[in-house]
């Protein structure tokens, strides 16, 4: 469950950023030091072709399809699906800290919406984990 | 399955509610661009330290003759007539004969909300060559965008249109890099009296406030001008 929600925060999240991309959203709220513009004007902001925050409105869909799907299943399809989760994660946790070092080191701007959705990706990755090493440990039905 | 179904209903519901609040949020800070600030008349009187010069941007040759300012307002009606219906023909009769020099200076007024938007897209279009594109196409779009909460998504269709680069110019936008540029401008009409747009000064004499001349108008001004210029020179021969 506690994905399901974290999943809906990302796609929230990255609607947002994608929404500012595409112009559809003239301006974001991100402090006086228009960093989060900085990052989506940057040509980081896109990767083979598409913007980033595309990548992370679909990753998030899928991560929430999945969840949604791991809490109507059966006990042997769950375990399953958290190894999913698990492993899509972790390929947006590596896809984030990219993301973040370009911030860092090559845009020199953070993007605060960007870093939140580093959080979530993060907590899913953690949660999705920690739900893997439990069902190891319990007892076989 | 029925029964988990069932007992996840109110999780359901949390979700559900979790994306209508987020959408609702996204609606309601996701407005239009953040405006700059327009400079009071009365912090114009003295130029501000370190303020650029008011330079506009200009057509024709330094050499003319003929020097004709004009303040003008992207979102102002009257100065959308004279783009599209005199300008045209100023630039292709007029400003190829050598004897005009045409100088655009950005006059923002403060009752049009989307105009500072604007002002700061056609200057960054300039930072890439295509000020006066971008001109054009403001003032031909003028009924969509003017009163539109987010003009954005009309100007950076403008921009695609003409060949900007898009991610460049909303950097330029959101640093509001030439905003000085537009303030001295808009100072310095302040300064000269403007009082309203179009508003045009041939010579640095101002033409009266009603007049928004048509083409025939400007071409006898410049006929008359450089008539007299001509003449000055002979009658000083003659004495």
């Amino acid at each position: 469950m506690a994905v399901a929600v974290l999943a809906l925060g990302g796609v929230l999240d990255s609607t947002y950023l994608l929404l500012y991309k595409l112009g559809v959203i003239g301006s974001m709220v991100c402090g006086a030091g228009g960093e989060c513009e900085r990052v989506q004007a940057s040509r980081y902001s896109t990767f083979l072709g598409l913007p980033v925050a595309a990548y992370g409105v679909g990753g998030y869909l899928v991560l929430l399809i999945l969840a949604l799907y791991g809490l109507q299943g059966t006990r042997v399809s769950r375990p399953t699906t958290t190894r999913w989760l698990a492993a899509l994660s972790a390929l947006g946790v590596l896809f984030s800290l990219y993301l973040l070092y370009l911030e860092l080191f090559v845009i020199h701007a953070v993007c605060r919406w960007c870093s939140v959705s580093g959080v979530l990706i993060l907590a899913i990755c953690a949660v999705s984990i920690g739900g893997l090493a439990s069902s190891s440990r319990a007892p076989a039905p | 399955m029925a029964e988990a179904g069932r007992s996840l209903k109110p999780f359901y519901l949390l979700l559900g509610a979790i994306a209508v609040v987020g959408a609702v949020l996204i609606a309601v800070f996701g407005g239009g661009p953040s405006m700059p600030r327009l400079t009071a008349s009365s912090d114009c009187q003295a130029p501000a330290p370190g303020a650029p010069a008011p330079k506009g941007v200009s057509l024709g040759p330094d050499s003319a003759k003929v020097e004709i300012t004009e303040f003008s307002d992207f979102a102002c009606p009257w100065c959308a007539r004279f783009a599209i219906l005199t300008e045209p023909d100023v630039r292709q009769r007029l400003i190829p004969t050598g004897r005009v020099k045409w100088r655009y200076m950005n006059f923002p007024l403060d009752v049009h909300p989307n105009s500072p938007v604007a002002h700061l897209a056609a200057a960054c279009a300039l930072e890439q060559g295509k000020f006066w594109e971008m001109h054009d196409a403001l003032y031909m779009g003028q009924n969509d965008w003017a009163e539109e909460r987010n003009p954005m998504r009309l100007i950076l269709g403008y921009a695609t249109r003409i060949g900007l680069n898009t991610d460049s110019l909303r950097a330029c936008m959101a640093a509001k890099r030439p905003w000085p540029e537009i303030q001295a401008e808009r100072c310095e009409g302040i300064r000269l009296g403007v009082n309203g747009t179009p508003t045009f000064f041939v010579n640095g004499h101002k033409l009266p406030d009603t007049s928004i001349p048509a083409f025939d108008d400007l071409v006898h001004i410049v006929d008359s001008i450089t008539a007299a210029t001509a003449a000055r020179p002979a009658a000083g021969r003659k004495r």
